[in-house]
């Protein structure tokens, strides 16, 4: 996508690690880790929809802008990888 | 202008039974009779500069019936003062130089003894309720000597409730705190013997907050808190640092009056108040979570019952008014929150000395709850970061109703109603 840098990031646009480190703090808060591995099911690690949201909350804080929570589609998110790739794609919306 | 002119009390308009109540304002001792006697036209739209000015008013209407409604500059702008000149009122300034009145848009007769409230509304723009002295006075009974002190707004219903109190009983002083004394008050009122003090949770957190100690040293016999909702955490902190005192709750609005008083110290309202009927006394009633008043202390045109546009929320034998229908319930995915009882989770926490709970917009879920808080100064039990606060919110309420992003402020926000919108 925006992987060979011929998309500059919005200023205040997180990158991915940010967007990880927001997620194991949203995690951390409830004594839950946050594993190292992308594929890791969010399920498992008792990562639901209550803290999915959270989680955005906390990037929109962070960036100071709103994401537009309307503009994807539908779509599954199941693991750790699936929900960085989600919120680094909405800030692009 | 007008130039202030003797206007002794006559047969016909005899003075109120509190003429001679003690009434302490911008820093002098008058009395009721004392006060400067401005000449107000008929019907008068005042607004006061200060808060003398505002008493003046009020006893010239409580003497001559000058149908009148009272106000601060800055609650009528300019839309609000032609609104006003239309309905006939003379819009006037009252500051020391006297009344300075303007003619109104469509002049017409006066209604005696008629008096006007701006009520905020839910809508935000306000709107004039009719009362009249008698409709105000919802104090009736003898009540030990008392010296009051009187924190609101003038004009607002909350004021009247003191300053009627004041005008017909003797023995109810009165001690006026202008809005630049409303942080240093406590001192004020002690230096005044103040005995009685009537004030929205936001006014009494804001005390406790800024000076718990200078608090304490005010010879309180009774506290009332009133006009938002009173939950168990300052009911049960006020209890703590003031121990002689007897603290009671109030539900009073301009359409329906002073409806509901309690005096146990706690939160809400016996259940079996609901729905019942005693001559002279309002009926409290529920309907799809909205407490429903008919009150015989109503405003004009408000007879019977009168949908109050307050959340009510019942929690074992207790009637809970959490907050505002509108603004009160936060849908989270589905699940129905009541901002009110977050709020009051969190004020129930040690370390947090006001809260406000809102819905924000959230993907998937649609709205999630969260909170603004102002944290009480640290007493070396150390301070609580989001993570804490979370988790005492976790460990006390359902997991869709746990705040998920808490920001902390540095000072309890205050509107001049001495709300905060919680």
């Amino acid at each position: 996508m925006h992987s060979l840098g011929c998309r500059l990031r919005r200023m205040n646009e997180l990158s991915r690690a940010q967007i990880r480190d927001l997620m194991a703090q949203v995690l951390k808060n409830q004594d839950k880790e946050l594993p190292a591995d992308d594929a890791a099911q969010l399920r498992e690690i008792g990562f639901r929809s209550l803290d999915f949201s959270e989680l955005a909350l906390r990037v929109e804080d962070e960036t100071g802008e709103e994401l537009n929570f309307d503009a994807p589609g539908l779509r599954r998110i199941a693991t750790v990888g699936d929900v960085l790739d989600f919120l680094v794609e909405l800030q692009h919306q | 202008m007008t130039v202030a002119t003797p206007d002794p009390a006559t047969a016909a308009h005899p003075e109120p039974a509190g003429v001679d109540n003690r009434v302490v304002v911008g820093g002098a001792a008058l009395t009721w009779r004392t006060l400067p006697r401005p000449a107000l036209p008929d019907p008068a739209a005042v607004l006061a500069q200060s808060a003398v000015h505002a008493l003046a008013a009020a006893r010239q209407h409580a003497v001559h019936g000058t149908e009148l409604l009272l106000s601060t500059a800055s609650r009528v702008d300019e839309a609000m003062r032609a609104e006003l000149s239309e309905a006939g009122f003379s819009v006037t300034v009252v500051d020391d130089d006297g009344a300075h009145p303007s003619a109104p848009a469509r002049a017409r007769d006066a209604d005696p003894g008629r008096l006007w409230l701006l009520t905020s509304g839910s809508t935000g723009r306000p709107k004039r309720v009719g009362h009249t002295l008698d409709t105000l006075t919802t104090v009736r009974a003898d009540q030990p000597e008392r010296t009051w002190l009187c924190p609101y707004a003038p004009g607002t219903y909350a004021w009247w409730q003191v300053v009627t109190l004041s005008l017909t009983q003797p023995g109810q002083h009165l001690v006026v705190v202008e809005p630049d004394e409303l942080d240093d008050w406590p001192a004020l009122a002690a230096a005044h013997g103040v005995d009685a003090a009537s004030g929205t949770p936001t006014f009494w957190r804001r005390t406790l907050y800024r000076d718990a100690a200078a608090l304490a040293r005010v010879p309180l016999r009774q506290i009332t808190l009133g006009g938002e909702p009173v939950d168990q955490a300052i009911l049960d902190q006020l209890r703590d640092l003031l121990p002689a005192a007897r603290i009671s709750w109030i539900y009073a609005s301009s359409e329906v009056g002073a409806s509901i008083v309690v005096h146990d110290g706690r939160a809400g309202f016996p259940v079996d108040w609901l729905d019942r009927e005693t001559a002279g006394r309002p009926t409290l009633s529920v309907h799809d979570d909205e407490l429903v008043i008919t009150s015989p202390y109503h405003g004009a045109g408000l007879a019977g019952p009168v949908r109050t546009g307050d959340r009510v929320q019942v929690v074992d034998d207790r009637v809970l008014i959490t907050g505002r229908l509108d603004s009160d319930e936060i849908n989270v995915g589905g699940s129905k929150v009541s901002a009110g009882v977050v709020r009051g989770v969190l004020t129930g926490h040690p370390a947090v000395a006001w809260a406000r709970v809102t819905g924000r917009r959230a993907p998937v879920l649609g709205r999630m709850v969260v909170a603004e808080v102002v944290l009480a100064p640290a007493d070396g039990a150390g301070v609580p970061d989001e993570a804490a606060l979370m988790r005492w919110c976790a460990d006390r309420l359902p997991e869709h109703a746990v705040p998920r992003r808490i920001r902390v402020l540095t000072e309890i926000p205050v509107k001049e109603t001495l709300k905060s919108d919680v």
